[in-house]
């Protein structure tokens, strides 16, 4: 019993850690002069692509526990309409995942489990976190104690949504339960004409996560490529 | 460690394609099944830069990648790639890692499994022999002549919802060397392997296929 007992003990232990540590306080703002609101807002919309995109990332995906794996990542946002589309392939190019995302979420293809329920409906929630702009109704914009630019938002279901854009146009968005629970965190770095190279998003809920995207690819596209044509025929025989 | 069972079972078909590659380079120039058994029996190793190029309807130019491709008889496979995502996939004796360049460096990607070491290790030695028609995975379809082509079949339910065929085609010049390697998963949507500078039972150091380095 006390074998039992003792890591029960010590998980509970570790759980209250844990939920110390991701019950994040929200970051203090500053308040600014009235006239300077507008440009804050701004640039709390500079991360985001104001035309289509198609961007390729590699995107490494580490697991409780440690273990990782790696596969590459194509994703068409259109963000007149929010439309994506993106897919997931390994590197030796077989696709595991399509999907697009017009108002709601079509599956065209997923490999298991990747067809699990809600899977695509998660997958989008995270793309969108880290490619549409916020939705919610802006709270309060000010700056950070490092001179940052932040704007707060009033999200749906009581959620609270931080961006940060920093000096350097590098940005962080944290998304905060109603309870101040961290619930997603995305850190993107080396800005280069609004497109960052790096993008990190760790997930704190139910199942932690995370996943690193590399830039390799990002590239201006028409409207019309989220609505999907017949592809070219394979030449073959 | 859903995420897990997904790398686990598609890795099944990412090795087998590997090894298809792996032995698809050693086919020889034939016109039929007896020619390119005779070939085979005389590669040794092979060495070749290879070209994947991923056609989908999403991208509006295919996704290139570049690599670096070994093989030595029995069983041993380097299968590296150096752009865009540096990758090493490596099988020797019975044993098979794969390693990718992440955030810590070149690390083992603990994603796969190694259940299917078996089923590598058997499509070595049937495609090394030119046992294609003897294959329990693909049923082949042999077009001879000048540019001959292999098109493979899966037979498996399974292994047909993710590759529709797969081509192989073999240099018209130079026989026991392979142009092309097309897998078509569906409509739009295939990936396009292309060899050169492809060397023939060249010495190739024991350490590349146990070292990632």
């Amino acid at each position: 019993m006390m074998h039992f007992m003792l890591p029960v003990r010590w998980f509970l232990i570790f759980s209250f850690i844990f939920l110390l540590i991701s019950c994040s306080r929200l970051p203090v703002i500053k308040p600014v002069d009235q006239a300077v609101l507008p440009d804050i807002e701004q640039r709390c919309h500079q991360p985001f692509v104001d035309v289509p995109y198609r961007f390729i990332h590699a995107i490494e995906i580490t697991l409780p526990g440690g273990g990782t794996g790696a596969v590459v990542g194509v994703t068409v946002i259109d963000p007149a309409s929010e439309n994506i589309h993106s897919v997931i392939m390994t590197i030796e190019g077989f696709v595991l995942f399509d999907a697009r995302y017009e108002r709601e979420v079509h599956v065209d293809w997923a490999v298991p489990p990747f067809d699990a329920k809600h899977f695509a409906e998660r997958l989008m929630e995270d793309v969108r976190l880290i490619l549409v702009a916020p939705h919610g109704s802006l709270s309060i914009a000010g700056i950070l104690e490092d001179g940052s630019t932040i704007c707060r938002y009033d999200g749906s279901q009581g959620r609270i949504y931080d961006l940060i854009v920093r000096q350097d146009n590098s940005w962080e968005i944290g998304l905060y339960s109603d309870s101040y629970e961290t619930i997603r965190r995305v850190n993107a770095s080396s800005v280069k004409d609004r497109i960052p190279k790096l993008i990190k998003l760790t997930a704190y809920d139910y199942w932690d996560y995370s996943l690193l995207l590399s830039l390799i690819t990002a590239e201006p596209v028409s409207a019309g490529v989220i609505q999907l044509q017949p592809g070219e025929s394979p030449d073959d025989e | 460690m859903e995420f897990m069972t997904t790398a686990s079972r598609t890795k099944k078909g990412v090795l087998l394609i590997g090894v298809l590659f792996s032995c698809a380079v050693m086919l020889g120039w034939a016109d039929n099944w007896e020619d390119i058994q005779r070939e085979s029996a005389k590669i040794k190793s092979v060495s070749a830069h290879f070209s994947q190029e991923k056609h989908m309807q999403i991208l509006t130019r295919p996704l290139v990648s570049k690599g670096l491709f070994y093989f030595q008889v029995p069983d041993s496979v380097r299968w590296e790639y150096i752009s865009p995502i540096r990758s090493i996939l490596l099988m020797r004796k019975g044993d098979i890692r794969r390693y990718t360049v992440g955030s810590k460096g070149l690390v083992e990607d603990k994603g796969g499994s190694l259940e299917y070491m078996q089923i590598v290790l058997q499509e070595i030695s049937r495609w090394s022999t030119g046992q294609f028609t003897a294959n329990e995975h693909f049923s082949a379809t042999l077009k001879g002549g000048r540019g001959a082509k292999i098109i493979l079949t899966p037979r498996e339910t399974g292994l047909s919802s993710i590759i529709s065929r797969i081509v192989i085609t073999l240099s018209p010049d130079r026989p026991g060397v392979i142009k092309s390697v097309k897998i078509i998963e569906s409509e739009g949507n295939y990936t396009l392997f292309e060899f050169t500078d492809v060397q023939i039972n060249g010495k190739i150091s024991e350490s590349l296929f146990r070292e990632v380095i």
